[in-house]
């Protein structure tokens, strides 16, 4: 089992270094090209002389590949992102500012996500073809459909301009502690952040308890006088665990994105806000920063549930250890 | 004539039963054992019939389609004309004149919902052609070759996979400029990696089953392999992807154009449009989102629809023989 885990966290590395490439290489692509910080910061009508000045000032005459090995070393070593063109605040001080909030909200969906997606799932393939399942699947399809901007409005209409009043926006404050001050103004995001997760996920869980239910190991257990209860707990659900863990896994890149919609429409200053504002002036460091930090929880994300399901496949788990 | 049981018999043969036994058995022409009497792409599309709610989507997308191009053409109001607008009441209720209305800026918007479709629905179709022409290539290559070849591929693809979709899409939109070429080739090029790994996927299946390693046998060069039997093997994944890559850029497209990185004014897209409309909705003009997102609802649906029954059609063991 350590030798699997030490090879994943491996591979991560790898991959984690394949990922700062993209996001270093990136900027070269502009406009202006590497010397495009110089324009924004300087002003477009800076003087050549300025640029070339500003240029080598911040060590933008280096080769390619000396200029990747400190940009990496910085982040690994330093975890110096770099500074912001627009705020007076480096890269690191607003993520640590801001990130709290995303990840409450995105922690608290995804919560949610896990309670409903997975027994829907397998109540809709344990009641497959019936009217249920139908209405499940549609309105799975339809919600799929829905922009997520459009179905959070909607929301908004519905429950908070008439209906229930329930507040529009939760709390302001960018101090951690601030998030607890006003429980019920989270109520409206996370269930909008939650409801498009099981909108993309549900497809995948129906299906995938399914592949489990048509395997000889259920006819067996039905044939041996199982309940019905218990062949889909005890059997379907246990071996359907795995697949479940992965996609849930791989679909921390969604939620983070959906996060990022939801904080536009519901005003709540997070991560997604801020990038969506820095692409907006075109402050580079900081959308390349919460990207690199975004993959890194990716990455991690997907670390957690190959490590987790090494813990409940036990094939797995002797193939580690060998 | 080579079956023994067709040689042993005396009786006269129908002429017509004689030709199709030799058609059946002629080992000269092994391509057309398969079917003499209904081409393959009849049987996959009676197969694509049998779904009511397929057709349905057909006919509803292609009403669309025609529409967004043809009545901007056809029957043009003011759709883009921001000079045209200082005279016109803004945010106007239905009425004979303007059938939906008009919207915050004084369009029409019913013309403007087929003004935009034009660019989501051109948009969308592109970049998902992008999307599954590299993913295939991509997954095909990688699935294919496996070994190393694969290992490195797909190491690049976990890299591109982790990092989150719209935070990429937004960068890419930050550092590239926001026309409308750049957007499908960074919708198109950002969208294809969940492809290629699903028709990876399918091509390392195909590569180790019996058929392709008989042909390998018999000395096929791997070109003809991939051509002749990993590409028309995979075809169901590979259809059932564009059909859901299409939708799937059409849904990004609006959430840039929710987050302002669309289509730039005064050109539009729905996802521009229904951001503009859900603002003017709080102020109870209604009919500046409802009948776009329904359109929008019912494009996005139908295209999943017909993705599925597509896979349907597609699926091999499905086909009469």
């Amino acid at each position: 089992m350590f030798t699997y885990i030490l090879r994943r966290v491996a591979q991560s590395f790898v991959v984690l270094i394949l990922v700062m490439l993209v996001t270093f290489t990136l900027p070269y692509f502009q406009y202006h090209g590497i010397r495009a910080p110089a324009y924004v910061v300087l002003g477009t009508h800076a003087t050549p002389a300025n640029v070339a000045h500003w240029a080598q000032a911040n060590g933008m005459n280096h080769p390619y590949w000396v200029r990747f090995w400190t940009y990496a070393t910085q982040v690994l070593f330093h975890f110096n992102l770099g500074h912001s063109f627009k705020q007076n605040m480096s890269v690191w001080q607003i993520i640590a500012l801001y990130i709290p909030r995303t990840i409450w909200l995105a922690v608290a969906a995804l919560t949610f996500t896990i309670l409903i997606a997975i027994p829907l799932g397998i109540f809709q393939a344990s009641k497959r073809n019936t009217a249920i399942d139908y209405i499940a699947t549609g309105s799975a399809f339809v919600l799929y459909a829905v922009p997520s901007f459009l179905l959070c409005l909607l929301v908004l209409d519905l429950f908070s301009f008439h209906g229930p009043h329930l507040p529009s926006s939760p709390p302001q404050g960018v101090a951690p502690w601030a998030i607890f001050t006003d429980p019920i103004g989270f109520i409206l995001p996370v269930a909008c952040l939650t409801m498009l997760s099981v909108a993309g996920l549900s497809r995948f869980m129906r299906g995938t308890v399914l592949e489990v239910l048509v395997q000889d190991y259920i006819r067996t257990a039905k044939a041996k006088g199982c309940s019905g209860r218990r062949t889909l707990m005890r059997h379907a659900f246990r071996n359907a665990l795995g697949p479940i863990i992965t996609i849930l896994g791989l679909s921390i890149p969604g939620l983070l994105g959906g996060a990022l919609i939801i904080e536009s429409v519901f005003n709540y200053g997070g991560l997604g806000i801020q990038t969506v504002a820095a692409a907006t002036s075109l402050d580079v460091p900081v959308v390349l920063g919460i990207t690199l930090l975004a993959s890194i929880l990716t990455l991690s994300g997907n670390l957690i549930a190959d490590v987790a399901l090494g813990l409940v496949n036990p094939r797995l788990r002797i193939e580690g250890t060998k | 004539m080579t079956d023994p049981q067709f040689q042993e018999t005396d009786e006269v043969i129908d002429p017509e039963l004689q030709d199709t036994i030799n058609d059946t058995f002629d080992d000269t022409r092994p391509e057309e054992i398969v079917d003499k009497t209904v081409p393959l792409w009849r049987q996959r599309l009676n197969i694509f019939a049998q779904n009511k709610l397929a057709i349905v989507s057909v006919a509803f997308l292609l009403l669309i389609t025609l529409s967004c191009y043809l009545v901007p053409i056809l029957h043009p109001t003011n759709q883009t004309n921001q000079a045209a607008t200082f005279n016109v009441p803004w945010n106007q209720h239905p009425s004979w004149a303007h059938p939906l209305g008009t919207d915050s800026s004084g369009y029409d918007v019913l013309g403007r919902i087929f003004y935009g479709g034009e660019y989501s629905l051109t948009l969308g179709f592109f970049a998902g052609l992008i999307t599954i022409v590299v993913g295939t290539l991509y997954g095909m290559i990688s699935g294919f070759f496996a070994g190393v070849t694969d290992t490195i591929m797909m190491r690049l693809l976990d890299a591109m996979l982790s990092i989150p979709y719209l935070f990429l899409l937004i960068t890419l939109i930050t550092i590239f400029n926001r026309s409308t070429v750049f957007l499908i080739v960074i919708i198109g090029m950002t969208g294809w990696w969940a492809n290629a790994r699903i028709i990876r996927g399918d091509a390392l299946l195909i590569r180790n089953l019996e058929y392709s390693q008989a042909a390998t046998a018999m000395g096929a060069s791997k070109l003809h392999i991939i051509r002749r039997h990993v590409f028309p093997n995979s075809i169901s994944n590979i259809v059932t992807v564009a059909t859901f890559s299409v939708a799937d850029a059409i849904l990004f497209l609006s959430a840039l154009g929710f987050l302002g990185l669309g289509i730039q004014s005064p050109q539009t897209d729905w996802g521009t449009m229904l951001q503009l409309g859900s603002v003017q909705f709080q102020n109870g003009y209604w009919w500046e989102v409802f009948p776009l997102a329904t359109v929008f609802i019912l494009v996005v649906v139908s295209i999943n629809y017909i993705g599925d029954a597509m896979r349907d059609a597609f699926e091999v063991r499905l086909l009469e023989r």
